[in-house]
């Protein structure tokens, strides 16, 4: 677990004001060196804020007046760039779409692929640890490797600009990284409970829906909430299967919107009102559940 | 979703102490039973969605195909057209040039961002911002990336314009890889900060007051306590940076401007490259087997390269 641990204090170390300080400035922990990059530390963070509150204001502001001062906030405001937006360019249809598909494709891959990965982390034969190795290796698999048969195979079924087929695909595709998500977590749920279950005399199945999902719900959540991120910011494979403006995503729609501004003309405004459309959700869960977010990406790499 | 690192080989050893002979326990019958059919959904997904396209994509890469006619069978020809397509090398020196440049300067930046955040006021805070583009939409950050370095009124011109007193190259026009580079480590780093951060944050501080009272420079700290003490957590980042740079499509695709048209050639990637002679462009080229053999030789490449990252890595393990 990434954000858990106590920061290492090390200012509270000899270091600080020790009687070397003074022979090598660059080790102290207040020296110069240190100092400066603190303050470049700040700036980069606060170039992403910028960025971010820029594309809130831009989105609220007149075309003509992002160009002509592009940091100014004359015409803040047009909230119409939104309604613009939302119907003019298609963002209100492809949000259904991408909540739709996001939500359930999300929902049931997490549902396949927890019983699969709770036999893989808890049976102990060699075949379950070679098939965690083997799942884990689709992981690797750059999903334009495997798009050409993926787009035969979906042609053959007819579902090729269906969102069904993108449903399929988007539930498919995160498997492997599901698979590997879940097994961590379920791997580290202490046993004694499941024993006491079976000594009970609860079937296995009933064992695993009343005592072990549960107890796993948080791996279940993160799972979800990182397939919800992946999914939602998904283009190339919504690129590749999907032409009709009415099944697009969103991220295809802002594609698709930024195509339109080269023949009817550019309007910024509304462009980043699309932009924060896509943008907002996964700000509001960032907010929400950044820890979590943060510790479900990077716990595969550190512990 | 790419994150979680291939740590595939150490999914198993983890795994629960075992009991001896837990297997015949009631408990480790029941699960026996239960492992196929908990395992199977999962399974045939897996092989139905992965392993067989991928299987198909090398049978597809020795024929010429548009994926509607027949598939006539052309040997390795496929492969030796590669080799002298210049659109397909430069894709491939372009992986190469963001594999390599692209991932070692985000690591430099996180271990520098580490060292400076390690006991800083609001570390958490600053590693949520920094961490924060990772989870937006690549298309998103492209549109945003791109508009900071239009000319003259993107904030990167305008910056230059105020320094230099001149209005700058056309960024866009004539630097679009650099400027490329450059967003995917600002999308890349705080990431891979993080990362780091949290196996930095497992060497105890004690050793940072040893190498205090024997008066070791910062550089001298981090060569012989922070990069050994973490470094297994690096390598293990190392291996998810070279598999997810290869996926790296939509950043550099949005540069492009629109559904329909590819950017140009200069900056397409291998990801890029199979896009554009399969569905991608005006007018699509549907050239499948062509496509597929410059997917599998990356594929080839990244498992090589995977490969000796590893091996090149290795290192005995430091206990502390």
């Amino acid at each position: 677990m990434v954000a858990e641990r106590v920061p290492v204090q090390t200012a509270r170390s000899p270091l600080a004001g020790g009687p070397r300080r003074g022979r090598d400035r660059r080790r102290g922990e207040h020296g110069p060196l240190r100092r400066l990059g603190t303050v470049l530390v700040w700036l980069l963070a606060a170039f992403n804020i910028v960025v971010l509150l820029w594309m809130f204001l831009a989105a609220l502001r007149d075309h003509t007046a992002i160009f002509r001062s592009p940091w100014g906030l004359d015409t803040f405001g047009q909230f119409g760039n939104f309604v613009k937006a939302w119907t003019d360019s298609n963002f209100g249809q492809a949000a259904l779409n991408t909540v739709l598909l996001v939500v359930g494709a999300s929902v049931v891959v997490v549902l396949l692929s927890a019983p699969a990965s709770y036999v893989l982390a808890k049976s102990r034969s060699r075949m379950s640890g070679a098939m965690a190795v083997f799942f884990a290796m689709g992981i690797g698999i750059p999903v334009q490797v495997i798009i050409i048969p993926l787009f035969v195979m979906m042609q053959e079924v007819h579902l090729v600009n269906t969102l069904t087929g993108l449903f399929v695909l988007y539930v498919a595709l995160s498997v492997p990284f599901t698979v590997f998500l879940l097994s961590g977590f379920f791997g580290s749920l202490p046993e004694e409970l499941e024993e006491a279950a079976a000594i009970d005399g609860a079937g296995a199945i009933r064992t695993f829906v009343q005592i072990v999902l549960p107890l796993a719900r948080n791996g279940l959540l993160t799972a979800l909430i990182l397939n919800l991120i992946g999914l939602w910011n998904e283009t190339f494979i919504a690129l590749v299967f999907i032409q009709d403006s009415a099944k697009q995503t969103l991220s295809l729609s802002l594609l698709g919107f930024l195509q339109t501004q080269q023949y009817s003309g550019a309007d910024y405004g509304t462009l980043f009102a699309g932009v924060c459309i896509l943008v907002l959700p996964m700000l509001a869960l960032y907010l929400w559940l950044g820890r979590r977010i943060i510790e479900g990406m990077t716990v595969g790499a550190v512990k | 979703m790419s994150a979680p690192a291939l740590r595939a080989a150490r999914v198993e050893p983890r795994r629960q102490v075992v009991r001896a002979g837990s297997a015949f326990t009631p408990l480790g019958r029941r699960r026996r039973r239960l492992f196929w059919p908990f395992l199977l959904p999962a399974l045939v997904t897996y092989l139905g969605f992965f392993i067989a396209p991928a299987a198909a994509s090398m049978w597809i890469s020795f024929h010429r195909w548009d994926g509607v006619g027949e598939m006539s069978p052309r040997g390795l020809d496929n492969y030796r057209t590669l080799l002298g397509d210049s659109a397909f090398l430069g894709a491939f020196v372009n992986t190469m040039i963001i594999l390599v440049l692209v991932g070692a300067s985000t690591f430099a930046m996180s271990f520098a961002l580490t060292m400076v955040l390690r006991d800083m006021r609001g570390r958490r805070f600053v590693r949520a911002v920094l961490f924060f583009p990772y989870i937006v939409a690549p298309v998103v950050l492209s549109v945003l990336w791109g508009f900071l370095f239009r000319s003259p009124e993107g904030l990167f011109s305008a910056a230059w314009n105020a320094l230099t007193g001149s209005p700058g190259p056309n960024w866009l026009g004539e630097h679009l890889f650099a400027v490329i580079l450059v967003g995917l480590i600002w999308v890349n780093t705080g990431f891979y900060t993080t990362i780091i951060m949290a196996g930095v944050d497992r060497i105890p501080p004690d050793l940072y007051e040893d190498c205090a009272l024997a008066g070791a420079t910062a550089w001298q700290r981090f060569r012989h306590v922070t990069l050994p003490l973490s470094w297994e957590v690096v390598a293990t980042a190392a291996v998810l940076w070279t598999i997810s740079s290869l996926k790296i499509f939509e950043f550099i695709y949005a540069f492009g401007g629109t559904t329909n048209d590819m950017p140009t050639l200069e900056v397409w990637n291998s990801a890029l490259f199979v896009y554009g002679s399969t569905f991608g462009g005006r007018v699509p080229q549907y050239q499948f087997g062509y496509a597929s053999a410059s997917a599998v030789v990356t594929l080839a490449a990244m498992t090589v390269l995977v490969v000796l990252l590893r091996r090149l890595m290795r290192r005995e393990a430091v206990q502390f």
